[in-house]
């Protein structure tokens, strides 16, 4: 073989590779699937819909036979119309979607702030979960386990067991304000799973935050700002703090969801110190300069 | 008779212990938990001589005095849990028989001591008899003692058996159905544990000296049915037959047989257990049961002297109990549950029964049985201790539950505006005070539609020249319920920096004020 039968053998190599591996036309191929979809005007289940449907459908994140936990916000003793916690309807939408998906089994679980029993009851997520055909347990203490985090400032933490074990996670956190990060996101949300005194993270918190984030990071974010808190949160309490949005936003980059929700609030990311110390840390999936996001508006 | 009586004791048993189990969030009080507490045959008496009228919801012991007179003590041996357990009791640590334990009788006066004592102490507004009524022992040593030592075994055990492989499904299962059918809430850990736990131990342990030793000497509720049964209607009659052996003397619970008169039977003694009929001889059968509308008379086993003396020992416990150094240092940390009495009223109350700290939303976090602290009198009161749990802001389920109206029922609302007292900030410890750092978890945690608790940030200069921004909380009076979420979350990890005081709690009794109307300062 001389040189120029080489690097033709290899350029038609290369060409039929290409081919082979992107379908026959390129040309007619479906356009890359977005990096981040923000639905609003709509009912939680259908703000759902719409968005899985321009992110090419669940099936991209949850596979037949997959554990998935699902992890909302409900560390609150609240109704859901006080928009402390995560929308009880849109959890149950989320549940459908991955048993549709073929997923074995659905975990929903979060570490409450307030009195554990009371926050699933109060939440609807318990019921409605459960409706979906969810497992809805309460947290067990003993099954937390030590997870290197070889962090900026925190080294280690636990983490529950059932979280670290699944096949597939997707995190549902609702948009609220919050008196310490500004508001509070998907990144927070995670929290949720995490053991030990977490009053200690509220010092450093962008950078302990980021920290443990970076090991422990979702497949999904979908943020619910189908109501949101605007101030005293995160409990609330007041209604005439919770603002009716019924917008969804979803993205497989958690930096990226939270970095697009700044927007409900009017907030810029200089303004909220922990998405601006992930981008800054290089958390995220998606460049947010050039992100490419699918805006719909339901009629 | 006998058979039936045990089937009703473990009946009634039950029934209270299901009581006990229903009064945990979610309470719908559709079946009012705090019922069985309200069997207490000395609860009109005592609230009589406090109000000097009687409750209609105090029923079911109104019902035991108005047949007491007729039946006898047959509260004692057929509904009191507490004998119940005391029975089993004996039943494991095997009581000697009459025989031996004949020598305690002379020990008899004493419940009728402390009956009159009590008593005599009630009528000068000093309630101690709640300390040593039979059903709010029973609930204090569930609440304090049986209860969270069981829940802690079966816990421990089914989490331990998960580790082992093979077992791991199964002991999660079952662990499951525990926690959803007897233990959803979180383990408890009360303070006062050890004396209370000695308290019952010693009632339970006495059995090794007598049978139903307590009940025959040292329960004033016992004393008070059994002065109300001295004329009896329905007596035991010993037929002829009778060869006397002495077998019912010598079996009886509460010795109410005299020795060598086996044909009678002290009234005052008596709790209907029928266990002398179930030991007399079968071809004999000498003993039945039957009414006589002419009765005999039995007195009480307490003479002048004695009643001269109990009285002499009532009045000096009287000065003892209101002499007493009150130190007032601890008096701001005595924070009681919302809708509580007055101070003095809500002591006088409070049959320390522990049902408020069984249904505390905290379970064994909040509401504590108090030490003491100022007054011998605040033990096991209920106290909240904040840094363990806080006061559930949607909950006021302590207050549907107590017997006595010590904690007034007060709705969502009024307990949502009604302080129990006001968090103050240690800023020698507090997290941006002492250290320049954000923290404000208190803040965070706060449930008041406008939070009680705000920060303001302030620049700090730091070492190594640069700027920074720091959050630093304080409290509204005006705002603050002080529920104590900000006390338990402190992420400090011993004391915590902000605590709550009695300072601006508002009681029930005094009208229950709205935020709008509340004044600026405690003394206005």
């Amino acid at each position: 073989m001389n040189r120029r039968n080489f690097l033709l053998s290899t350029g038609a190599g290369i060409v039929g590779g290409a081919l082979f591996t992107r379908g026959v036309d390129p040309l007619f191929a479906a356009p890359p699937p977005p990096q981040a979809v923000w639905v609003e005007n709509g009912e939680p289940a259908q703000l759902l819909a719409a968005a899985l449907k321009e992110m090419g459908g669940i099936t991209r994140f949850i596979s037949r036979g997959d554990v998935v936990v699902v992890k909302p916000n409900m560390g609150w003793d609240r109704a859901p119309q006080f928009a402390a916690n995560t929308n009880p309807d849109l959890i149950a939408a989320v549940i459908h979607e991955c048993f549709n998906a073929g997923a074995k089994t659905v975990k929903v679980f979060d570490r409450t702030c307030n009195n554990p029993l009371r926050c699933y009851t109060n939440s609807q997520i318990e019921e409605k979960a459960r409706a979906a055909g969810a497992e809805v347990t309460q947290i067990r203490e003993n099954r937390f386990v030590d997870k290197a985090i070889n962090g900026e400032v925190v080294k280690e933490w636990s983490v529950y067991k059932d979280y670290l074990e699944a096949d597939k996670v997707i995190n549902v956190p609702i948009a609220k304000h919050h008196s310490l990060s500004r508001v509070t996101l998907g990144m927070k949300n995670l929290m949720g799973v995490l053991g030990g005194n977490r009053g200690d993270i509220h010092n450093e918190f962008n950078k302990k935050i980021v920290d443990i984030d970076r090991t422990i990071l979702p497949s999904l974010t979908i943020i619910d700002a189908y109501r949101i808190l605007t101030a005293n949160g995160p409990v609330g309490g007041n209604l005439a703090h919770v603002k009716q949005a019924r917008t969804l936003i979803m993205s497989p980059c958690i930096v990226c969801a939270d970095y697009l929700a700044l927007d409900l609030f009017g907030l810029k990311v200089e303004d909220v110190g922990v998405v601006s110390e992930a981008l800054k840390r290089g958390l995220n999936k998606f460049d947010v300069k050039s992100l490419n996001v699918k805006r719909v508006r339901l009629s | 008779m006998e058979k039936l009586r045990r089937v009703v004791q473990v009946g009634f048993l039950a029934f209270f212990v299901i009581l006990f189990l229903i009064a945990r969030y979610p309470y719908s009080g559709k079946m009012e938990a705090d019922l069985f507490l309200r069997f207490s045959p000395l609860l009109p008496l005592f609230h009589f001589i406090q109000d000097l009228s009687l409750s209609w919801v105090l029923w079911p012991a109104l019902v035991i005095l108005v047949a007491t007179p007729f039946l006898g003590r047959f509260f004692c041996g057929w509904i009191c849990p507490l004998g119940t357990t005391i029975d089993a009791a004996s039943k494991i640590v095997k009581s000697p028989s009459n025989r031996v334990s004949g020598k305690w009788e002379k020990l008899r006066f004493l419940k009728f001591a402390l009956l009159v004592a009590c008593i005599l102490l009630a009528m000068f507004s000093v309630h101690v008899w709640g300390y040593l009524d039979p059903l709010s022992i029973f609930n204090r040593a569930l609440t304090v003692v049986f209860y969270p030592l069981g829940t802690l075994f079966v816990n421990q055990t089914l989490l331990a058996s998960t580790k082992v492989p093979f077992l791991e499904t199964p002991a999660f299962y079952v662990y499951d159905l525990f926690k959803a059918s007897v233990m959803p809430e979180m383990q408890a850990h009360p303070q006062q544990f050890f004396w209370i736990a000695l308290f019952i131990g010693a009632i339970l342990g006495a059995e090794k000296l007598s049978r139903r030793f307590w009940c025959r000497n040292v329960c004033p509720a016992g004393a008070w049915l059994g002065f109300l049964a001295q004329f009896r209607m329905f007596e035991r009659i010993v037929g002829e037959a009778c060869p006397i052996c002495n077998k019912c003397q010598t079996e009886c619970k509460m010795n109410a047989i005299p020795t060598g008169d086996v044909k009678h039977t002290s009234k005052v003694e008596c709790i209907d257990c029928f266990n002398c009929g179930a030991v007399c001889p079968p071809k004999i059968n000498a003993i039945t049961y039957r009414w006589r509308w002419k009765p005999y008379h039995t007195p009480v086993d307490f003479t002048r002297r004695q009643l001269i003396r109990t009285t002499a020992g009532g009045a000096i416990a009287l000065g003892m109990l209101s002499v007493g150094l009150k130190n007032r240092d601890a008096k701001d940390r005595q924070v009681r549950p919302p809708g509580a009495l007055p101070e003095d009223q809500f002591a006088d109350k409070c049959i320390r029964c522990q049902e408020c700290v069984r249904i505390c939303a905290s379970n064994g976090g909040c509401l504590q049985p108090d030490g003491i602290q100022t007054t011998v009198l605040d033990l096991w009161l209920p106290v909240a201790v904040m840094r363990e749990g806080y006061c559930e802001y949607n909950c006021n389920l302590c207050g549907q539950v107590c017997p006595t109206d010590a904690i007034m029922p007060i709705t969502l609302e009024q307990k949502q505006h009604t302080p129990i007292g006001l968090a103050h900030f240690d800023k020698n410890h507090c997290i941006p005070y002492a250290q320049n750092s954000d923290c404000i978890v208190c803040e965070e945690h706060c449930p008041t539609p406008d939070k009680a608790i705000k920060f303001e940030s302030k620049e700090v200069r730091l070492r190594d020249g640069n700027t920074m921004m720091v959050k630093y909380p304080f409290v509204l009076r005006e705002l603050c319920i002080g529920c104590g979420i900000c006390e338990t979350k402190c992420p400090l990890p011993g004391q915590s920096a902000v605590f709550v005081t009695t300072e601006n709690q508002r009681r029930a009794g005094v009208p229950l004020l709205q935020p709008q109307d509340q004044p600026a300062s405690p003394y206005g």
